[in-house]
């Protein structure tokens, strides 16, 4: 394999990797950065558990590789709250319950916070369809959305 | 009712869940996020056969690669069940660490360790080993004939060995009154098969394991586990350790459904591989394989029911029959709870029950969310409403002049656990549930034409709390507390109970803050470990609120009395005339006396004095086996609608009530409830495992939404889901509380079964309903059947 060295930004931070061409964003967050708030739900892209914004995209980061993110903002669950403040999704997520075992919630929020970056007054319909690729075992999705919608509010 | 006295500071308030912040800010760490120095990684080889005898297997490849190999040679030779929540008289014993012969695909036949990921998944491709296939069973019914290769010649029961015949793993026969005579006299008999699947549980995290030598010859393992001190208990067993040098640490769980009762296969190959190395091994599964680690005990059964003209049950025949997969976790109790919850739904002058639980080459069946009650009510629910119609009577009113309510017998885990009803809120949930969905406008069964078809349907059901009764039953059921009082007023609360993301913690520190007179904030959890808490059973049966809970509450009563102690020697009061009540401005508990306001000291200065004058300490450790397991009702009140071209079911509405008791988590309650009815939807009409007949694999091939589970824009709507709650009180609960988790799910395949006949008039009696069912249901009725038609 050969190896390449990416520049990027992560949670506002340069980083400079020397990446593998097989070497996913997912491993490389989780075990060079440390920052496992994303998570290995499925390893095939059908879970959203491992959901990072990538220039402020979701990106499954258990399907992305690795080099192919040089040169772009990545920003993961533990890059949102800033100087200690949580942000107000996160607050929405704790006020409505949306929290049950944790598992999905990091994913959950990213992808809600990318939505209300694209469409700040979404509907209902709007925010299940946008995140339907996210799984959830615990809350049956209600909590997650009601979150989502008050927080437009 | 709630009396009228209990005025609540802390239980029934919402509050930020305490790992809330961990969760969305990504800090909560899970076992698959530890990291500790110098730690390797493992893997297993897993069998690609589904019935496979092991005749061979070379290490020396991977060995060369400077991996760490483990294999059924390396194991001691000891054969345990995984979950020992049963007593030990009651255990099957069948499993190996590493498989003796290949039962399924996916068994664990060796692992490897290495100093990477990468490293130990290149060793496990140097693995070589040599099989010699066997027929593959992957049909029940197949299993049992004669001449069919045996699966197991003979199992371990308690400490005898037990010879298995045809496949049978267990077989249970409990029989009450006279069925003859009861059925003699009912002016209705119907009798139907019902068939359940086996779905996947589909829970957010796959399994891990850390395990960590040390130096004094003992371990620290961080697992993925409902009970700490089972995994602790098993493992000494296994490896002969003494348990005081076996720490079993509580990490946050991400989801479990029942997958993690049993102590989860990885564990003692991780233990294995870290005893034979000395390395600090970590192992982490990947989704495929914790698919081919669990799934439901799917169940047939057929059922008969009779009833007088006047809509009373006379008698009730049950035969089940469960395919448990390739090893026997908990089959017997399976049994136990599938006659138990169908006994306690209906009082039945006289029952029989026949189960079989049989062996066959697939993914081992586990306790699912219900655990044997989903498939029984949804069998009992179906049958129960065709009784009504053939009755005349409607189903609601039938089932009220029927169902174990107030003082009647429920069976909270099989015949060996019973106790009295001593609360219940069924009249209501039915009453409300019937107004809010509309119920008197409800259509006639069948009369719809037209492509889109509504209908409404209702079921009820329960789960038990815990499965604690008067006597030592076939179930172990004990939890236990220490709690401390701390110099500045707030208090630790030391636990073992795992919190599976319902908020069972939180209901803890409030339940302590209540009796003590503190604020829930005050209240702390501590982290828990097998060396510094007293044993609780595990997180199951919906026990955690009314058991755990239970064993809290004792403790801080005892806390309580030592605290007024103290202040009655600090204040020159007596003990009986002193309160403790949160003080906002203070943030602490005060001591007084109401008749002597002026009498006070905070709890914080009185643990400080009880420290500098040497006084003793503010705590108590306590124990508790419940002597009730009491129903926690719920109903489900569903409205329908069936595109009968493409079968497509639409929820139109979904009203469920519960009696939890008093409500201790009011939005995580709620949360339960949706969530219910999210895996009740999942599992009436989409979700389903397939196994190829020949080689015992998944169809999925580890696709994990080929399952089917729920996705968000598949779920009902926020406006078309309704929850209430029961004005309830558990007098043997703590604070009133009683269960709620298992019971959200249990009658919601039913309700959905019952509102489709109410739109179709077709009783579907096979889960999923799919839309392919539906629309090969319609077909057949129209192409001239009866009007009810059986699919």
């Amino acid at each position: 394999m050969t190896a390449r060295t990416i520049n990027l930004n992560v949670n506002g931070e340069h980083k400079e990797w020397s990446v593998a061409e097989n070497d996913l964003l997912l491993t490389e967050l989780r075990e060079r950065e440390g920052l496992t708030g994303a998570k290995y739900g499925c390893g095939i892209g059908e879970c959203g558990a491992c959901t990072v914004l990538v220039d402020g995209q979701p990106s499954l980061s258990c399907l992305v590789l690795a080099q192919s993110v040089d040169g772009c903002d990545v920003l993961t669950i533990e890059g949102l709250a800033r100087g200690g403040e949580l942000d107000p999704l996160q607050i929405a997520f704790l006020d409505q319950a949306a929290v049950q075992c944790g598992f999905c919630t990091p994913g959950m929020v990213l992808m809600g916070r990318a939505l209300l970056n694209e469409i700040p007054d979404p509907t209902e319909k709007d925010v299940r369809e946008f995140l339907k690729g996210n799984l959830c075992r615990c809350t049956g999705y209600s909590s997650i959305v009601r979150a989502i919608l008050t927080h437009r509010r | 009712m709630v009396p009228e006295q209990q005025q609540l500071h802390s239980i029934g308030q919402a509050t930020w869940r305490r790992d809330g912040q961990a969760k969305v800010t990504g800090a909560e760490e899970y076992v698959s996020d530890i990291t500790l120095p110098r730690m390797w990684h493992a893997r297993v080889l897993r069998s690609p056969y589904a019935h496979a005898r092991i005749v061979h297997v070379d290490t020396s490849y991977a060995e060369a690669l400077g991996a760490v190999c483990l294999t059924h040679a390396d194991i001691p030779k000891i054969r345990y069940n995984e979950r020992i929540v049963s007593t030990p008289p009651h255990l099957y014993r069948d499993r190996y660490v590493l498989a003796d012969k290949a039962r399924h695909v996916g068994e664990a036949i060796a692992a490897v360790a290495a100093p990477t990921e990468a490293a130990a998944e290149q060793a496990l491709r140097a693995l070589r080993v040599e099989y010699e296939v066997l027929e593959t069973i992957t049909d029940p019914e197949v299993a049992m004939w004669d001449g069919t290769e045996p699966i197991y010649t003979n199992v371990q029961l308690g400490d005898q060995e037990l010879s298995i015949e045809h496949n049978i793993a267990v077989q249970r026969t409990i029989e009450l009154g006279d069925i003859e005579h009861g059925f003699a006299n009912s002016a209705v008999i119907l009798e139907r098969e019902f068939a359940t699947s086996r779905i996947y549980h589909a829970q957010m995290e796959t399994k891990g394991v850390v395990c960590r030598p040390e130096s004094d010859g003992g371990i620290t393992v961080w697992p993925t586990a409902q009970s700490i001190h089972n995994v602790r208990q098993l493992l000494g067993e296994i490896y002969s350790l003494p348990l005081h040098k076996i720490n079993v640490k509580r990490v946050p769980i991400g989801g479990t459904f029942g997958s993690s009762i049993q102590m989860n296969s990885v564990i003692p190959i991780c233990v294995g591989l870290t005893l034979k190395s000395g390395k600090t091994i970590k192992l982490v599964t990947t989704r495929e394989e914790d698919m081919y680690d669990h799934v439901r005990y799917p169940s047939r059964i057929r059922l008969k029911l009779g009833a007088t003209k006047d809509g009373l049950l006379t008698a009730g025949h049950m035969h089940a029959l469960s395919d448990i997969g390739a090893h026997n976790t908990q089959a017997f109790a399976f049994l136990s709870v599938l006659s138990g919850w169908w006994a306690s739904l209906y009082k039945l002058p006289a029952m029989k029950f026949e189960g079989k639980a049989v062996y066959t080459n697939k993914t081992p069946s586990c306790a699912m969310q219900g655990f044997g009650n989903p498939q029984a009510t949804f069998a009992v629910e179906s049958l129960m409403d065709d009784l009504a119609d053939a009755l005349g009577i409607d189903p609601v009113e039938f089932r009220l002049r029927n169902y174990v309510g107030l003082g009647g017998t429920f069976w909270g885990q099989g015949p060996s656990v019973q106790s009295i009803v001593l609360s219940d809120g069924v009249p209501e949930l039915l009453e409300k549930g019937m107004e809010k969905i509309g119920w008197p406008g409800r259509p006639v069964s069948g009369s719809q034409t037209g492509r889109y078809r509504r209908g409404i349907g209702m079921a009820r059901g329960f789960h038990t709390s815990g499965a604690g009764a008067p006597k030592p039953g076939e179930v172990i059921d004990y939890s236990g507390a220490f709690i401390k009082v701390n110099e500045d007023g707030t208090v630790d609360v030391v636990h073992a109970l795992m919190d599976h993301g319902g908020g069972t913690l939180d209901a803890i520190a409030k339940i302590v803050a209540e009796e003590l007179g503190i604020p829930s904030d005050r209240i702390g959890i501590s982290p828990a470990d097998t060396l510094t808490t007293v044993y609780d059973v595990v997180t199951h049966a919906t026990r955690g609120v009314y058991a755990g809970g239970g064993a809290a509450h004792k403790a801080a009563r005892k806390v309580k009395a030592i605290l007024l102690d103290y202040a009655s020697r600090v204040l020159g009061i007596e003990t009986n005339a002193l309160v403790i009540e949160p003080d906002e401005t203070l943030g602490q508990g005060v001591i007084y006396c109401p008749s002597f306001p002026e009498r006070r000291i905070t709890v914080g200065a009185l643990a400080k004095l009880c420290q500098t004058n040497s006084w003793g300490s503010i705590a108590a450790v306590e124990s508790l086996r419940q002597v009730n397991c009491p129903p926690a009702y719920v109903a489900y009140f569903v409205e329908v609608e069936v595109d009968t071209e493409t079968g497509s079911v639409r929820t139109v509405r979904a009203v469920i009530g519960s009696d939890c008791g008093t409500v201790v988590n009011p939005d995580l309650a709620v949360g339960q409830l949706e969530g219910g009815l999210s895996k009740g939807l999942g599992y009436a009409l989409v979700e389903d495992n397939s196994w190829e007949q020949e080689s015992g694999r998944l169809l999925s091939k580890g696709f994990w939404v080929d399952g089917k589970t729920p996705a968000m824009s598949e779920s009902p709507l926020l406006e078309d889901i309704d929850t209430f709650f029961a004005d309830s009180y558990e007098p043997s609960g703590p604070f009133g509380a009683k269960g709620i988790g298992e019971a959200a799910t249990n009658p919601c395949a039913a309700a959905y079964g019952n509102a489709l006949y109410n739109a179709l008039g077709i009783r579907f009696t096979e889960l999923p309903i799919t839309p392919e069912r539906i629309v090969a249901s319609m077909v057949a009725a129209e192409s001239g059947a009866t009007k009810a038609v059986l699919v």
